[in-house]
């Protein structure tokens, strides 16, 4: 058993210290020709315009490096850190089970009858002694309340409530669980999400601190059977394992994803639940939360099982929603960009939002456009494979780094070059456009995606 | 032609190949996104004079509205 485990962690290096080995060793072998050429990248710098956008450039690249390196550090430190508390060194309040907390999953469902079975039976199965499970039908037009109570009443030693309501939104259903909720915690998921059976034990643990109000899971892709799905599990996991960690270091995670939020009732309610005047509602919600000073914790051993997008045009609907979404979440709390005095580093939290929303995919884009042209126009094609390799090896070091620390498919590593080679172009498109939009107040709708039943 | 131009010209191509995906993408993204059906229009083809009545949801009862078979007809002179 052991040296099955010894292997598995020797692959997983392996594969990890090969890959960041080999783009590496191409970012050095390719620096020879672009020593070479050094000359003529000197047409550059002759044009304005043009030595305007080398150096902003230079100066994205900087900012990149110095965020892939601070994040990569506080996730490992936040790393260490729940590695201590595992061996037990901590004290431990909630050890027997006659002393955890009542704990209330709200699950709120608009046309879920394809996952709702699966996504509720996954909940029956959880390990906790105290908790209940609350359905919400937002007034689904299919058989989503059906088939939620065919499980309700399958459920024996759980209480599962269904409700149903006319249709208001995702928020309003949440809100309408929170009011009905019994327990003094509250968590909450989507209708098509899958939990792991130690969710409640794993998270509960994070509330022994009274400073903690909210703690975000860790969501992973469940259907991983294409290309497409595979780059967003990868997304995913970078997402979570780097940022996330690393936010929770500083126990200011700026997301509390939809799928999996666990939260103290009585902290909910100070805030006055979630508002319905963004498409991001979750991270609305925790941005209130950090406002009020609340910390916000993540587990990485909470998992929330999704199925994402496998399409290109419903991945592009989901994140064309997410962007317009924290930016309309950003914008709720905008005065606080200009007071890092009075907000502290709920200032930086915002402009670091706004580097990821705005300056990152316009920069991105800027960047392709501009190598380009100059390859185009100049014969420069070396400059603009430089320019990309040094990005593919952020992305590679940085999914290298998750799939050690996650422990997840080494072969994922290989989606970091599918990621920047194929997806982040097509989606940046899409981010910009979004931003253009939202600027613009263009109006828009939710947008429900069509699920696949893959749960 | 050595690697790094190989490369360099791969590179190139798919960033301009996935930049024009992505404009594709988009604008047939904002195009099936803004389809929805109108309520207010009317069917032009339909005679507003005529009453209406459904076409398809009428009950089928055989032989109520069966016309008799024709005979074939004869080629004898």
């Amino acid at each position: 058993m052991e040296i099955r485990r010894i292997g598995r962690y020797a692959w997983r290096y392996g594969w990890a210290a090969l890959a960041v080995g080999g783009v590496v060793l191409l970012l050095v072998t390719s620096y020879d020709a672009v020593r070479d050429s050094k000359g003529s990248f000197m047409v550059l710098l002759q044009n304005v315009v043009l030595a305007a956008i080398t150096y902003y450039l230079l100066f994205f690249l900087v900012l990149l490096i110095i965020r892939f390196a601070m994040l990569i550090l506080y996730s490992f430190m936040d790393h260490l850190e729940s590695l201590y508390k595992a061996s037990g060194k901590d004290t431990v309040r909630y050890r027997e089970d006659i002393s955890l907390p009542m704990v209330s999953l709200i699950v709120p469902a608009y046309n879920e009858g394809l996952v709702i079975q699966p996504a509720m039976r996954s909940l029956l199965a959880l390990d906790y002694p105290n908790y209940e499970i609350l359905v919400v039908d937002d007034g689904s037009t299919d058989d989503t309340y059906e088939k939620a109570m065919v499980v309700a009443r399958e459920a024996t030693g759980v209480e599962v409530r269904v409700i149903t309501k006319r249709n208001g939104g995702k928020a309003d259903a949440l809100n309408t669980g929170m009011s009905l909720a019994r327990g003094e915690f509250v968590l909450n998921m989507d209708g098509d999400t899958k939990l792991s059976p130690n969710t409640l034990r794993a998270c509960i643990r994070h509330f022994e601190n009274a400073k903690v109000g909210a703690v975000a899971g860790n969501v992973k892709v469940i259907n991983r059977e294409n290309m497409l799905t595979r780059i967003q599990a990868l997304e995913y996991v970078e997402g979570l394992a780097m940022a996330r960690k690393a936010q929770s270091f500083g126990r200011v995670v700026n997301i509390i994803p939809g799928p999996l939020g666990m939260f103290r009732k009585s902290v909910l309610q100070q805030a006055g639940g979630y508002d319905r005047d963004t498409f991001a509602e979750d991270c609305d919600l925790t941005l209130k939360l950090l406002m009020r000073g609340w910390h916000i914790e993540y587990e990485p051993a909470a998992i929330a099982w999704v199925e994402t997008p496998s399409r290109l045009q419903d991945l592009l609907k989901q994140r064309y929603r997410w962007t317009r979404g924290i930016l309309q979440a950003t914008s709720k709390h905008s005065h606080v960009l200009w007071q890092p005095r009075k907000a502290g580093i709920n200032c930086y939290i915002l402009w670091y939002m706004l580097f990821e929303g705005v300056m990152w995919p316009f920069s991105n884009l800027l960047g392709n456009v501009f190598f380009v042209f100059v390859g185009l126009q100049y014969g420069l094609a070396t400059l603009l494979f430089y320019w990309w390799l040094q990005l593919t090896v952020l992305d590679v070091v940085a999914a290298a780094y998750c799939v050690v620390i996650e422990e997840e498919e080494p072969s994922l590593i290989f989606f970091a070059i599918m990621f920047r080679l194929f997806y982040i172009n097509i989606i940046d498109v899409s981010k910009v456009f979004a931003t253009i939009d939202e600027w613009r107040g263009h109006s828009m709708t939710w947008g429900k995606l069509e699920r696949e039943g893959k749960l | 032609m050595d690697l790094i131009s190989i490369l360099a010209t791969v590179i190139l191509i798919t960033t301009v190949g996935t930049m024009v995906v992505g404009l594709g993408a988009y604008g047939a993204f904002k195009l099936r996104d803004k389809r929805k059906p109108s309520s207010g229009r009317s069917d032009e083809t339909m005679n507003a004079g005529d009453p209406l009545e459904p076409v398809f949801l009428t009950r089928y009862v055989p032989g109520s509205t069966a016309e008799p078979e024709p005979e074939p007809a004869s080629h004898e002179r």
